[in-house]
């Protein structure tokens, strides 16, 4: 008897220890989310759980281990106990009984997340191997989410090429983001700061480096920036070049392609590109000039660089973009000396 | 082992296929008539009871055998049974998933087949049920040690699996294709090809299981007693009629009301 | 040496090369004969469709050239063949066919080492380049192919062991000569070296990036090795679905007098039910790379989302096989554990029944929680409800289990030797494992914690604890029943103490990073994090188990020629096959036996559980 008794306080001693363990090294991220909330309640529901029947089950095994070692001369068998109906009943039906305590919680905690709210700001993404792209309904184009504090939004995404996942882990929820549909995903930051998302879908080389900066500020700065971009689209347009800029960010390029001359390995860099010799992998060389890189954006697979592979730029560019779009590229790239 | 009488079984054998031919007429008849995926559903169900039962005589693995000695011919015959139809249930699943993927990526909609395929495949479809009547008349006939009958019924067995899979593959895959169903024109082409495709395999490698079963019978190594390498090859045949029960309507049938 | 050249294993190497090449050849020409390319533009010199024929012609190939396909090919061409053969003596059976179940089991086993130790390896590599933010010496796509490599040949190495296992343990434990079909039983072993030859190959052909699960659009793009893995994972398919066919047949057929269904050994349930998955569910992982396969190879947009494709559909296909599959890894070793407690704690399983049908419970609810891996996936959001309270449901059975462990520990006579070290640790680990489960049923906690590390951790945490540990515990077990020998315990408890902390503080760790943002699949991470010192340790971790291992590898290797005799029942067992001498004979029982009492009736004066018949005696 007196076994049962010193496990029983030993089950709640380590219980209570675990938890409180676990509560304080605080396991998740800030909660910078309305949604975090509800989620975070549920993950601590469900550590308790944990915390006690990580207890239930070590104290009997570890006091057993111990107390119940075989004594040196001692040769004979344990108790003949083949089983207890009772307690067999008991450990099913508690359990059974939990999980749907905690299924009915887990279902009214997953309404709360996916809470709508009508008047919810609406922003498209564009998720392509491997950046995303914002594109807000002012019209223009940002590699940069911006979302104002204390206000639901709902992001309709869209893949250009493989199935890729949209996440914060401040905010908690992730959304996979797949070609030809759109995926939703809602969310009301609550905490002003600066985030990050990535990418949390295998997608392929650099589904490593496919994060975006996520910048939640005042509805004042909100607006401001705002303002600031739809004026930088609006000046960008008047010119080939501005264009040109505009339309490279919008469409990733710079995920493989840098304009500083670093190496990504993934693409040639861009600066000095034009009008340089470039040493192709059949062993020719060319120069870049302008009918070069128009080419290499409509046929990327028509010449290869030395040291690079074919069949990684995608090859939809020439029925995506309109010619005077590519020539506003090029022209871009012709800048970067 | 029950020793029925040879030409009752063979008229048993006669009757199923009547009304297997009947349900199947009636499959057209509902889809064109009546458009009713779930009496289709109903009907496929009816037809495979009829197969399991009376072809592929599925209550034989109520074995009943434990007294019997675990090294007896009789004892590893039940043994095997319950082997060859553990294979089929696995088999089973491969179509299984094809049928799902049919429904998850053209719903109950149909295929966008031509009113050619649509005869093609009621021909097919004839002959297939046909061939495994013909292969139960073989086996029956194997069973009473009617070695005669039972090269008869095999023989055409296999002459009408070859029909079948010519029928598939010069028939009505060309007339497939020139109506703008190809395996890389969209989903529904996909569908179509590895559906027949994935079938028309497991018939061919029926064929050439009762090729070498004919061979070796026609050489008498095969006797009233002693013949489960008939029985193991017939089960399979009809199995692979069982998923066509099931594929025919997926196909062609689902959608196609007038 | 010239006995290793000559061996099947050896000579199906040169076989599948061979045909590998011949294949290609063939459907170059027949490419030649249609007007199309004979050969690939840059990279590997045949076409993608070349070179998967030749794929498939070349494992045909290595299992035909070993011999086990011999003698159904006699059978068809009508001779009659001998029924038992019997092997050589000396090792060399162990290269070659051989029919005897207990000869195959160890050669799984074997074979499912040599992958573990491969997938170990992979991991070490690039668990080096993740010691440390930033990239060091592995590019992207090294770091996707190695992480991705790891992953299948680990999972393939684990469905070998159970494998062994299952065909090692279950005749003997029924009482049976053999399995039902040992040349069924032979087919599948051989079918496992040219699957993992096929996988390993990826390596040559541009590795693969997607992860072990190819979901489409990526592995339709991915490179040359992808469609080896595919097939790689179709042929290691077949041993797990005629190996399971043969178990059922067996245990159906062949047991001992006076075994009905609640007088078998534990562990045939967990067997049963295991196979019962791996018949059946198996097919679908293999329909589903088929029709990606297809997808490459004949442009068939099952998956794709132009041509009025589904990429969903390959995730429900794939994890409708995938989560069963996971009962597979871990059902024959929690079989295990409770096969070996009873033995180490003197006392009967607490509650057999239960434990035997909380085995087939797991194994029917398996089938239900499929799309668990979907929550995020963008499937229809209806279905996430659901599958979440049958997810849930699995921690029932589940509970039963570890209750009745406990029960059956409490108030026993136990003793530590290795392999109840092993077992206590499995239980343990899959503990951890267990408990980090419902978080990721609740589909609202499961929107943070899907793709992180702390599903890394969860799952490792359940293979090891599921089927590593118990695994360890089966080999120093059953060593002497295989050898007639021991394995050294001091090694056996230096191996178990520096495993089970390092891998505790391996998983605890994932899953800590998990939580506060480190995804899967990354070769690396944001310095900014603050996770640089989490996977140092996370590095040395599993290094020491990797030293663990080395240790366990060299006791194993010098045991069987210098281990302390074991000739009797050295656990004192009341299972049947610790009553004849070790090494198991060669027909398992010369006298048959009659179970006359229950399995585990440790504590109970005279019982007895089988009964050998003095007088009948099998002559062969």
């Amino acid at each position: 008897m007196r076994h049962y008794v010193i496990a029983g306080v030993l089950v709640i001693v380590l219980a209570v220890a675990t938890y409180a363990g676990l509560m304080g090294i605080h396991l998740m991220p800030v909660e910078a989310s309305a949604q975090s909330i509800p989620i975070d309640h549920l993950w601590n529901i469900e550590i308790a759980i944990i915390s006690f029947l990580f207890a239930l089950i070590m104290v009997p095994l570890i006091y057993s281990l111990i107390v119940f070692r075989r004594r040196k001369g001692d040769a004979s068998d344990g108790e003949h106990i083949e089983g207890n109906n009772t307690l067999e009943i008991t450990w099913t039906v508690i359990p059974l009984i939990t999980v749907l305590v905690l299924a009915y919680i887990g279902t009214y905690t997953l309404g709360d997340v996916l809470a709508v709210d009508p008047s919810a700001l609406e922003i498209n993404v564009t998720a392509r191997q491997w950046s995303w792209q914002f594109n807000y309904p002012q019209g223009f184009s940002s590699k940069e989410l911006h979302l104002p504090v204390n206000r639901q939004v709902v992001l309709d995404m869209e893949s250009t090429d493989v199935i890729h996942s949209f996440w914060v882990p401040q905010f908690r929820i992730k959304q996979d983001v797949l070609p030809g549909r759109i995926t939703t995903y809602r969310i009301t930051p609550i905490l002003i700061g600066n985030y990050t998302v990535m990418c949390a879908q295998l997608c392929g080389t650099s589904h490593s480096y496919m994060t975006a900066p996520v910048i939640v500020s005042s509805q004042a700065d909100y607006d401001t920036w705002i303002q600031t971009q739809v004026a930088a689209a609006a000046a960008a347009a008047q010119t080939p070049l501005g264009r040109g800029q505009q339309l490279v960010a919008q469409n990733g390029c710079t995920s493989c392609h840098s304009i500083d001359g670093s190496s990504t390995g993934i693409a040639p860099t861009w600066k000095g590109l034009y009008q340089s010799q470039v040493k192709l992998n059949n062993g020719t060389t060319v120069t870049a000039d302008e009918a070069y890189l128009t080419e290499s954006i409509v046929n990327p697979s028509a010449k290869i660089v030395n040291g690079f592979q074919d069949n990684v730029m995608p090859k939809t560019f020439g029925t995506t973009l309109t010619q005077s779009q590519i020539s506003d590229i090029v022209t871009y790239i012709e800048s970067l000396k | 082992m029950e020793h029925a009488n040879k030409s009752d079984v063979l008229r048993q054998g006669v009757i199923v296929f009547v009304f297997l031919a009947l349900l199947t007429a009636l499959e057209f008849f509902v889809a064109v008539q009546i458009g009713a995926t779930v009496l289709l559903a109903l009907i496929a169900f009816v037809k495979v009871g009829l197969v399991m039962y009376y072809y592929m005589h599925i209550y034989r693995l109520n074995l009943q055998d434990q007294d019997l000695d675990r090294h007896s011919d009789q004892y590893k015959l039940g043994t095997s049974r319950i082997g060859l139809w553990l294979f089929l249930l696995s088999d089973a699943f491969i179509f299984g998933g094809l049928f799902v993927s049919r429904f998850n990526l053209l719903g109950l909609g149909p295929l966008p087949l031509s009113p050619d395929s649509q005869f093609i495949a009621v021909t097919i479809t004839s002959v297939l049920l046909l061939s495994s009547f013909f292969m139960n008349r073989a086996e029956v006939s194997m069973e009473h040690g009617d070695r005669r009958g039972f090269i008869v019924g095999i023989s055409l067995t296999i002459l009408l699996g070859l029909a079948f899979l010519a029928g598939v593959v010069v028939v009505e895959w060309p007339s497939a294709i020139s109506a703008g169903v190809t395996p890389s024109s969209n989903a529904a082409g996909a569908v179509f090809f590895v559906m027949t495709g994935m079938h028309a395999f497991h018939v061919l490698t029926g064929v050439i299981f009762l090729s070498i079963v004919l061979r070796n019978g026609s050489r008498g190594l095969y006797s009233a007693e002693k013949h489960w390498a008939v029985e193991s090859a017939a089960v399979y045949w009809h199995f692979v009629d069982v998923v066509w029960i099931f594929f025919y309507p997926a196909l062609y049938l689902i959608g196609k009301l007038i | 040496m010239k006995k290793i050249l000559t061996s099947a294993l050896v000579r199906g190497l040169l076989w599948q090369f061979t045909g590998w090449i011949v294949g290609a050849l063939f459907l170059t020409g027949i490419r030649v004969l249609m007007g199309l390319n004979a050969f690939a533009t840059g990279g590997y010199f045949f076409t993608e469709p070349a070179w998967v024929f030749g794929a498939l012609v070349g494992a045909l190939s290595y299992v035909g050239s070993t011999g086990a396909m011999t003698d159904w090919f006699r059978w068809a061409k009508g001779e009659e063949v001998p029924e038992h053969r019997e092997d050589p003596p000396g090792w060399e059976k162990y290269l070659n066919v051989s029919l005897d179940h207990k000869v195959i089991g160890v050669q799984y086993t074997a074979t499912a080492l040599f992958l573990l130790c491969v997938g170990g390896i992979f991991a070490l590599i690039f668990r080096t380049e993740l010691a440390h933010s930033g990239l060091q010496f592995l590019t992207l796509q090294e770091y996707n192919t190695f992480m991705s490599l790891h992953g299948i040949v680990m999972i393939v190495g684990i469905l070998l062991g159970v494998a062994g296992l299952m065909n090692y343990l279950t005749p003997m434990l029924i009482g049976a000569q053999d399995m039902a079909f040992p040349r069924l039983n032979a087919f599948s072993y051989w079918v496992a070296p040219p699957a993992a030859i096929l996988l390993l190959s990826t390596l040559v052909f541009g590795g693969f990036d997607t992860g072990w699960t190819g979901y489409p659009p990526l592995s339709e793009r991915a490179p040359l090795g992808m469609q080896m893995f595919f097939l790689g994972v179709a042929v290691a398919g077949w041993a797990s679905i005629l190996g399971g066919l043969n178990l059922l047949a067996t245990v159906l057929r062949m047991r001992a007098k006076g075994m009905t269904a609640f007088r078998m050994p534990i562990f045939v349930w967990a067997a049963i039910a295991t196979s019962l998955i791996s018949t059946t569910a198996t097919q679908l992982i293999g329909l589903s790379f088929q029709m990606v396969m297809f997808q490459r190879l004949f442009g068939m947009g099952f998956f794709d989302s132009d041509k009025g494709g589904n990429p969903i559909l390959f995730q429900h296909l794939f994890w409708f096989y995938s989560h069963p599959a996971v009962y597979v890894f871990v059902l024959p070793g929690l079989g295990i554990i409770s096969e070996l407690v009873p033995v180490f704690v003197r006392k009967p399983l607490f509650g057999y029944r239960f434990v035997a049908m909380s085995s087939l419970g797991i194994a029917l609810v398996g089938f239900l929680v499929w799309a668990h891996h979907m929550f995020v996936s963008g499937m229809n959001p209806y279905l996430r409800i659901p599958f979440m309270f049958s997810t849930l449901l699995v921690a029932v059975p589940t509970g039963v289990k570890f209750f009745s462990w406990i029960a059956t520990i409490w108030k026993g006579k136990i003793e530590m030797p290795t392999p109840m070290l092993f077992v206590v640790g499995g239980i343990v680990v899959f503990l951890l494992g267990g408990l980090s489960g419902p978080p990721n049923a609740t589909v609202a906690t499961d929107l943070h914690l899907q793709n992180t590390y702390w599903i890394v951790g969860h799952f490792h945490d359940t293979m090891f604890g599921g089927y590593i540990f118990p695994f360890f515990a089966s080999i120093y077990y059953w060593f002497p029943k295989v050898t007639g020998r021991k394995m050294d315990e001091r090694l056996g408890k230096l191996h178990f103490w520096m495993m089970t902390p390092s891998f505790l503080a391996l998983t605890l760790l994932m899953m800590r990073v998990g939580l506060l943002g480190m995804r899967r699949r990354v070769a690396d991470y944001d310095p900014a994090l603050g996770f640089d010192n989490y996977h140092l340790v996370m590095t040395i971790g599993a290094y020491l188990i990797a030293l663990s291992v080395l240790i366990f590898l060299y006791n194993l290797v010098v045991s069987i020629k210098r281990g302390e005799a074991a000739a009797g029942n050295v656990w004192n067992s009341r299972s049947p096959e610790w009553q004849v001498p070790s090494p198991m004979p060669v027909h398992n029982y010369d006298r048959p036996f009659e179970v006359i009492g229950e399995p585990y009736d440790y504590g109970l004066p005279g019982s007895v559980y089988v009964k050998f018949d003095d007088k009948k005696s099998k002559s062969h």
